[in-house]
């Protein structure tokens, strides 16, 4: 990205303000990873240690056997692995429509899906409840894994449409001219050079799964049917809050996500900005 | 629904037509559209039945004398009594203007330190890459982890921001235990996971620009100053809008952070519409308020949304036509 060319290292204002805002943001994690490595009376220690006197993976034990943090993450990796899924297909097909194909009302289905991945999802809180109960959906992964899907469509649509529409056309061209099927092309043809939209596009619906809490807490509150957020939120009694537990389980559900972004900087990155800038 | 009898069009002698055309509407032309309804209805289909179909019922709820029993729920009868019940509550009045508040604060105070810190990750000469992932860290974390992570780094008794407080001053400050404090502790737990999102953004924004018009700018005697508030902010303008949109209508839809740090509290001091919204219908039960409620904080954010994008003259979906 930089092409200035540099020898040794030059110390500018620029490194030093670098380094705060490294550590701005930092230093919770790092209190975060700590804190799971200490026993009970240090993790209510005051004042707190900066580094655990006693090293401990009491934590990781209590939270993945006594206590159902296991399956809180597995939960949340089914139900946002299988809405992804869900959303890549769905998007991938009316993305390209909705770039390329002579739909009438191309503009306002964009602004309506615009609108519906802005609402706020309180809205459809007590409406999905109610409904979700009539089908005997509560506590299911279905139910959870349709609303989830729902929900990402817009926004996926929205990144996989602006690379689409950065596509050549006379690719399709050649393919439309030789005769195959509308579902070959695109699958063949247009998917693979829109792959880097449908890795962002995979990357965001993920994320968003991974931390949705309101919905989740709203139709799976059955201890087998928890995702992640929601365990953590539910965790402990009113008085004592077993931070200890919480943030050995919650390191461990950081460990996935931070490998993602690290590996996908790029992808993420690049979807942060043609995908949502270019609107 | 094959595309292999668009053969014998031959297509061969006029390639041009192969491809969907805008203007004139041949067969092949309303082939292709058939094809785009295909292969767009599934996925309204499921937004549709997931999100439009709840909101209309939700409106119709919050109109509505509501039952709800242990072998279902009834609507009966039309009543505005909901609405009225809304407008007539302190609680309702403080969290409208408590979430609006809320909003703008933090929306700017990260605008300000996002800008500011992509304009010092835009100076780095290395290791941008390892920053930008850090800061995703916050943004991909889950908001419920992170509240309590915060929770706990603000508690009175073993918490290391009140300890830091207590080596400072010599007296443990209660981050959460009074009104205005325990707002600004939310706001900077939220500042500090979404602050790194709109800096990625303006980053982005800032590698994009056209360097030239920067260097036009040094010659003709700018300074580094005037040249970022005359030339680079100006053309940064979309990206900030889109970050802008996007974090104000999260901000005010917050709902994991003030459930898990404060419970809405101390009082409702922290309770924003969502929670409010949430504490009504499945706190109380109370379906039909629940639901006017939650149409109100919706149509508050529509409202919002139209002024935003007038104001910006931000045009979404007409790139085709440029």
């Amino acid at each position: 990205m930089n092409v200035r060319p540099r020898v040794g290292f030059h110390f500018r204002w620029a490194h030093l303000w670098a380094l705060l805002v490294a550590l701005f943001v930092a230093a919770p994690l790092y209190w975060m990873a700590v804190s799971s490595l200490k026993p009970l009376e240090e993790v209510g220690a005051n004042p707190p240690t900066a580094w655990p006197e006693t090293l401990t993976f009491e934590n990781y034990r209590q939270a993945f056997t006594d206590n159902n943090f296991g399956r809180y993450l597995l939960n949340s990796a089914a139900v946002s692995l299988l809405a992804t899924g869900l959303v890549l297909a769905l998007s991938a097909f009316a993305g390209y429509a909705l770039a390329r194909l002579p739909l009438r009302g191309k503009s306002p289905i964009m602004v309506a899906l615009l609108m519906i991945s802005l609402f706020p999802t309180i809205a459809l809180a007590a409406p999905l409840f109610l409904l979700m109960r009539e089908v005997g959906w509560l506590n299911s992964y279905q139910g959870l894994i349709l609303v989830y899907t729902a929900l990402n469509i817009p926004f996926a649509i929205w990144i996989l449409r602006n690379f689409f529409l950065q596509i050549p056309k006379e690719m399709e061209e050649v393919a439309w001219v030789d005769g195959a099927s509308p579902v070959r092309t695109v699958l063949r043809v247009i998917l693979p050079q829109a792959l880097p939209g449908m890795f962002t596009a995979a990357i965001f619906t993920f994320t968003a799964c991974w931390t949705e809490f309101l919905i989740g807490l709203t139709l799976n509150t059955a201890d087998d049917y928890r995702t992640m957020p929601v365990g953590v939120a539910l965790f402990g009694s009113t008085f004592t809050v077993p931070y200890g537990t919480i943030f050995a389980a919650a390191t461990v559900s950081v460990l996935p996500i931070a490998l993602l972004v690290l590996v996908f900087r790029r992808a993420v990155v690049s979807g942060l900005t043609s995908g949502a800038v270019k609107g | 629904m094959s595309g292999g009898r668009a053969r014998t069009e031959s297509p061969r002698t006029e390639p041009r037509r192969a491809l969907p055309q805008e203007s004139g509407r041949s067969e092949l032309d309303r082939k292709f559209a058939r094809l785009g309804w295909l292969f767009t209805v599934p996925a309204m289909l499921v937004v549709l039945a997931v999100t439009l179909f709840p909101i209309a019922f939700s409106v119709a709820m919050s109109l509505s004398h509501v039952t709800v029993s242990a072998d279902g729920f009834q609507l009966s009868g039309f009543t505005g009594e909901h609405y009225k019940l809304l407008l007539q509550s302190d609680r309702w009045r403080h969290a409208v203007v408590f979430t609006v508040l809320y909003t703008i604060g933090t929306v700017v105070a990260e605008l300000v330190l996002g800008t500011l810190i992509a304009l010092v990750l835009e100076q780095l000469s290395g290791g941008r890459g390892w920053m930008m992932a850090l800061l995703l860290l916050p943004w991909a974390m889950i908001t419920v982890v992170s509240a309590q992570l915060w929770a706990y780094m603000y508690n009175g008794v073993y918490g290391v921001l009140t300890a830091m407080t207590e080596g400072l001053t010599g007296t443990p400050f209660q981050f959460l235990g009074t009104p205005l404090p325990a707002v600004l502790s939310m706001a900077a737990a939220d500042v500090w996971k979404t602050t790194p999102f709109v800096a990625i953004i303006v980053l982005a924004g800032l590698m994009m620009l056209p360097s030239d018009v920067v260097e036009a700018a040094r010659v003709d005697g700018a300074g580094a100053w005037t040249a970022f508030w005359k030339v680079r902010l100006p053309l940064l303008r979309p990206a900030l809008v889109i970050a802008v949109l996007f974090r104000v209508l999260q901000a005010f839809g917050i709902f994991d952070l003030p459930f898990v740090l404060t419970g809405g509290g101390p009082g409702d001091a922290t309770e924003s519409l969502a929670l409010l919204g949430w504490h009504v219908m499945f706190t109380n039960l109370d379906f039909g308020p629940g639901a006017a409620v939650a149409a109100s904080t919706a149509a508050l954010v529509l409202v919002g949304c139209l002024i935003f994008l007038r104001a910006f003259k931000a045009r979404v979906g007409d790139e085709e036509t440029q």
